[in-house]
């Protein structure tokens, strides 16, 4: 069943998997080159190579359906060890595949929201760098390989968040002026790709010891190689050295995710231009963290067999991901920027996926989690990809990033009304017709039945973030489209700018996702089997993770919801119900007036006023990590750098090899004389340590 | 005896043919200045000697490193790596003489000379017999004299000739005396037997023997540019045309290697002498003397002259630990091949940059990143690469280098201190490395972007592709290495 060789991978097959991730990087090499020709063209280069290389992932589908997987390497470094490799499980080939067809729309995108930058091969190059590392990612068969990828992608980001590097007022994030804690809460567009670049760094120094550690004892990065043997596991576990090692690992999944407490880079990420935020958060960047731990997860729980019990790992990471869950959404409620309500968004339901990957280690039915973590990740990159385009026209037409400056656009922007509907409608988990209902309700369903002792809170937080999640996707639907128009609009129109749907090319691909949303959500539920089936199979084959036994067969509940647990379908609706219920009050109904409503008593306006300052997180961040270690580098660099450094080790080493050039350079004296006296002079000294 | 479709005597036929025909061709001609003309002849022959060489190689005409042989010569892949070593530097110089030598006279003596002295260098690898290296020795030396002095109303080219010219003969005559006493010794002057009268040699004759031994030293290390017997190569280095500075550097330097390793290493082993200890110390001397004497430097051509003197220092430490670590002479030998391309580019670059600018000076330099931003990448990638900056290939050769002294350690207490002395010459190196790439890079305001010599631009991509790729990807010559490099054991005598 599984095909392994060692050789040069030139079969049909698994040259498809190369390709995947050898195609975006190809691409990224000549888009310069084509650039110095014609600036259009590269456009039409980048999407014809996200074309191909989404088609490379579709090509490797029928395989995964099957249950087979390719696994490919070749000897990187023989002396110590290293090989690369592709490895196409159904795992990666369907991630490849979100990857890829998501990144194509976002490419198509592309060509209408960056039309006429002038700095548009500069973005067309590290889009398509950001895709090539991140299938590397998806496609590697080891860990360092997958670091490789992990890398690239934090570079791509850095770059991409900053790509206004000119830093001109409209690409800043945050309200100008505005204070927390004393400090600034507005980013300039290179402070953000720097924050990003920085605090990821600190979750992928994490990964690297991780990683280290596991080849300390393992010697090999591999995951074939980890799966198939757990003696390095029964002696790191001997020394208590696993779970620290795999948590460590985590750690760069909770930087690369902005999981909780690495998750304020994501807020300032919006300064990037909008078809970049949809690729970081529906397809390449934050889903990287939750890949990860579904690429490990099942190494870890497959360990349980040989009686190593890592349980601390998957109850942090199960923690880890509620409290992001909760905490996110609730800033989420508040924040009037757009693009920032739904990169909240983007954490907190990142958190979900992160809980149910986690409680899955925890409960007797690995399978079940995994594949409801791994299926909201599906159904969130396809409606947060749409969303985050229809917000990206929002901006492109309204010229501002605040909600507040938006209001009653529903009659000019038909499409995009509809379709950021449908997509909120998944956001939401609008019951049985929208994917991320049928995706959460796993989550739920997976949490409630695990057994573990947390479960029950678990699922109380998972509960409430999904209200909190249909509150504030209403409330940005509500001010966005609905109401009257803000005093921005009106000006606009009165200086003469018609309010317009968006071209074509940029409403046609979030108008393809929302679609599915819906269209799959349709047929969610039974997706839901087939995904849970492929994986049972995937875990049994590759890790020997056999589900313990079959599902009780629910009598409450009507034949087409069967297999649904029912607590879990009950809380799901009333979470939506009320959350969308009392969305409409405020935003859509506009019955009560939210401002009025925050300001009616002391304890809300401090509740709102918390949350607003974003749990003064990340002012706490700054003050920790930046103002106070920049107090202490100015104190050395006064106290130690300019006198001891300086003065000291500096011009002393300076003076001292300056002494030791010029006394070999006397030596140099020109004359040939005394050249031929030092070689004779050296056939002596030589012979003499001979004789020695 | 030798096939006649054996690699060396292949290579003198075609290299020899063209080598003598070009002059002859020249005065048929009966004009002057058509340098391109022969330049591409030239380049010709080098590119099918490659081809041979190759070759033979893939099609296993070559026996594994074998040392010794009855024959003078013999067709082993120890002769072949350094073949290929040499032949790449010898196509460098005369690509870059394409464009440097445009202005100059008699350009068919010029190719001619090259030429020669290139089956010379690839003989002295080939040779098993201490006459017939001593032949090849001469015929890789006396072009160079020629080539260095080649610009005749040029002074300092004058005078780098002159003292290039007087050290060589000295130290072929302390090898001729070497080799005289190792025959007085041993009744013979093949390797194989000399090595074998050696290890039966009566104890009472051991000073003579390390004497010989000594002299080879001396001799080789005169080429080498071991420091003490260094002095002359700053000079000539500098004086000579840049194109044959990297032809000296990076090739000539790389015969003397071939030679130590076949005499000097393999009859210190069977004389069983301490000599890891004379070539250890020659070793770190050699680097810090290079190293330290660079960093002051002001000409760039001197500069990479005392770097390449500390980069023999690096080599000399495989050959030094080899008896007690596998790896050392696979260190020794990659990092040859890997000098052999890195100085060669940056010798040809800077013959790029005087043809174009005509500037030496380290000051002078400023902004060259922008006006000629293709030269500078190389000479960029060629300086990092021999400081040893991962990914580069010049950071595998120097990681097997000071991994074999840490290997030997286990036998030989204080080889450990070799790869510290290498580790920490490494990191001063980077000084006067990273010095030049600020003044390119960093300094001067907004020059123009001049004209960049095509032929000079193929030297650098071919470079940088190498360094680069193998740097990253570096099985294949790791692999070509070990197959190349001689098992060092006395089982193996003859």
């Amino acid at each position: 069943m599984a095909t392994e060789a060692v050789g040069l991978p030139f079969e049909a097959t698994s040259t498809a998997a190369w390709l995947v991730w050898i195609l975006p990087f190809a691409a990224a090499m000549i888009i310069p080159g084509i650039g110095k020709l014609s600036k259009q063209a590269t456009g039409y280069a980048a999407v014809g190579f996200a074309l191909m290389s989404a088609l490379s992932a579709a090509s490797l589908l029928p395989l995964a359906i099957e249950g087979s997987e390719i696994h490919k390497q070749i000897t990187w470094i023989e002396a110590i060890g290293l090989k690369g490799g592709v490895l196409a499980d159904p795992l990666s080939v369907i991630m490849a595949n979100v990857v890829g067809w998501i990144s194509f729309l976002i490419m198509i995108y592309s060509t209408g929201y960056m039309k006429g930058d002038k700095d548009i091969t500069r973005f067309w190059f590290w889009m398509m760098f950001f895709i090539g590392s991140m299938q590397l990612i998806v496609l590697s068969d080891n860990l360092l390989q997958v670091f490789f990828g992990w890398e690239g992608v934090g570079l791509a980001s850095y770059a991409l968040i900053s790509f206004w590097y000119r830093d001109k007022k409209k690409d800043h994030v945050g309200q100008e002026g505005r204070t927390v804690l004393g400090l600034l809460d507005y980013y300039a567009p290179t402070h953000a790709g720097m924050k990003a670049f920085i605090m990821t760094k600190v979750g992928d120094v994490m990964m690297i010891a991780g990683m280290l550690l596991i080849f300390l004892y393992a010697g090999t990065f591999g995951f074939k190689e980890l799966m198939g043997g757990t003696e390095w596991a029964v002696a790191m576990n001997a020394e208590g050295m696993l779970v620290p090692a795999f948590v460590l690992l985590f750690g760069g999944a909770i930087g690369k995710s902005a999981q909780f407490p690495l998750n304020e880079w994501l807020l300032e990420a919006m300064t990037g231009p909008t078809a970049v935020s949809a690729l970081i958060h529906a397809a390449t960047m934050v889903k990287a963290g939750v890949f990860l731990v579904a690429r490990i997860g099942p190494i870890v729980f497959a360990l349980g067999a040989a009686g190593i019990m890592a349980d601390q790992f998957f109850e942090i990471v199960a923690w880890i991901g509620a409290i992001t869950a909760l905490l996110l959404a609730t800033q989420g409620m508040v924040n009037p920027e757009i693009k920032k309500v739904l990169a909240y968004s983007t954490g907190s339901q990142i958190g979900y996926m992160m809980m149910a990957l986690g409680i899955a280690g925890l409960s007797h039915q690995y399978v079940d989690g995994y594949t409801a973590g791994f299926f909201h990740l599906i159904s969130h990159a396809m409606f947060k990809a749409s969303l985050f385009m229809a917000a990206g026209s929002l901006l492109h037409v309204v010229g501002s990033r605040f909600m507040t400056d938006m209001g009653g656009l529903r009659k000019q922007m038909r499409k995009t009304y509809a379709f950021m509907w449908a997509a909120g409608l998944g956001l939401m988990g609008a019951p049985f017709i929208t994917t991320g209902f049928w995706s959460k309700d796993a989550i739920f369903a997976s949490v409630y039945t695990s057994g573990n002792e947390w479960a029950l809170p678990l699922f109380a937080i998972a509960v409430l973030t999904a209200v909190i999640t249909a509150f504030y996707t209403t409330r940005m639907i509500g001010m966005v489209f609905f109401g009257n128009k803000s005093r921005h609009i009106q000006k606009m129109e009165e200086e003469g700018h018609h309010i317009h749907e968006a071209s074509l090319s940029m409403w046609v691909p979030y108008g393809i996702l929302a679609v599915l949303t819906i269209g799959i959500g349709l047929i969610g539920l039974s997706t839901e089997h087939g995904l849970h089936h492929m994986f049972e199979v995937y875990l049994g084959d590759s890790f020997g993770i056999h589900s313990g036994y079959a599902k009780p067969e629910s009598t409450v509940l009507p034949e087409f919801l069967q297999g649904v647990n029912p607590v879990a379908l009950g809380a799901s609706l009333v979470a939506f119900a009320v959350g969308i219920g009392l969305g409409y009050t405020f935003y859509i109904g506009r019955w009560v007036d939210p401002v009025r409503f925050v300001n009616s008593n002391i304890f809300f306006y401090a509740i709102h006023k918390v949350i607003l300052n974003r749990w003064y997180l990340n002012a706490m961040v700054y003050w920790c990590f930046v103002v106070a270690p920049l107090w202490l580098a100015r104190g050395v660099f006064r106290y130690f750098e300019k006198t001891a450094m300086d003065y000291g080790m500096n011009d002393g080493f300076q003076k001292a090899t300056a002494w030791g050039a010029r006394v070999v350079q006397g030596t140099q004296t020109g004359v040939s004389q005394s050249y031929l006296f030092v070689f004779g002079a050296g056939l002596l000294f030589v012979v003499l340590i001979l004789l020695m | 005896m030798l096939e006649i479709t054996s690699t060396p005597l292949v290579l003198i036929a075609i290299l020899g043919t063209v080598g003598v025909a070009l002059p002859i061709i020249s005065i048929a001609r009966k004009e002057k200045g058509s340098n391109s003309f022969y330049a591409v002849i030239a380049f010709a022959a080098l590119i099918v000697s490659m081809g041979y060489v190759g070759y033979q190689f893939v099609s296993d005409h070559v026996v594994p490193s074998a040392l010794f042989s009855e024959d003078v010569l013999v067709d082993d892949a120890f002769g072949g790596f350094f073949a290929l070593a040499l032949l790449i530097v010898a196509v460098f110089t005369t690509v870059g003489s394409f464009n440097y030598m445009r202005r100059h006279n008699s350009p068919a003596v010029y190719y001619s000379l090259i030429l020669l002295s290139t089956i010379g260098m690839v003989l002295v690898a080939y040779s098993t017999d201490l006459v017939m290296l001593f032949v090849a020795w001469e015929l890789m030396s006396i072009p160079t004299y020629v080539l260095v002095g080649f610009m005749k109303r040029n002074p300092s080219s004058n005078e780098a000739a002159l003292k290039y010219f007087l050290f060589g003969a000295l130290s072929s005559a302390v090898i001729v005396y070497g080799i005289s006493l190792s025959y007085g010794l041993t009744g013979s002057t093949n390797i194989g037997e000399v090595i074998r009268g050696y290890a039966a040699l009566d104890p009472s004759l051991y000073p003579l023997a390390l004497l010989s031994v000594g002299m080879f030293i001396a001799g080789f290390g005169f080429k080498m540019g071991l420091v003490p017997f260094h002095q002359w190569l700053p000079d000539t280095y500098e004086g000579a045309p840049p194109t044959i500075t990297a032809l000296l550097a990076a090739a000539t330097k790389k015969a003397g290697f071939a030679a130590t390793i076949r005499i000097v290493v393999m009859g210190t082993v069977a004389l069983n002498v301490d000599w890891t200890l004379a070539l250890g110390i020659l070793a770190v001397m050699t680097m810090t003397v290079g190293n330290v004497a660079a960093i002051m430097q002001k000409n760039i051509s001197r500069m990479l002259a005392y770097s390449s003197i500390a980069h023999a220092g690096y080599i000399l430490i495989g050959l030094a630990v080899a008896p007690h670590s596998s790896l050392g002479l696979q260190g020794s030998l990659y990092q040859i091949l890997n000098h052999a391309v890195m100085k060669g580019a940056a010798f040809i670059a800077i013959a790029g940059i005087v043809t174009t600018l005509a500037v030496t000076h380290i000051d002078k330099l400023k902004g060259l990143g922008r006006r000629m931003p293709i030269t500078s990448l190389g000479i960029v990638i060629s300086l990092f690469a021999l400081a040893g900056v991962p990914p580069l290939a010049g950071f595998w050769s120097k990681v097997l280098l000071f991994g074999s002294a840490l290997d030997a350690s286990a036998t030989l207490g204080w080889a450990s201190w070799l790869a510290i002395a290498g580790v920490l010459n490494s990191a001063l190196s980077l000084a006067y490395y990273g010095w030049i790439t600020r003044k390119m890079y960093f300094e001067g305001e907004k020059e123009k972007r001049v004209k960049e010599p095509k032929s000079v631009i193929g030297v650098m991509v071919f470079s940088m592709i190498f360094l680069v790729g193998f740097g990253v990807y570096p099985e294949p010559i790791l692999q070509f290495v070990e197959f190349a490099t001689p098992v060092l054991s006395l089982g193996l005598m003859p």
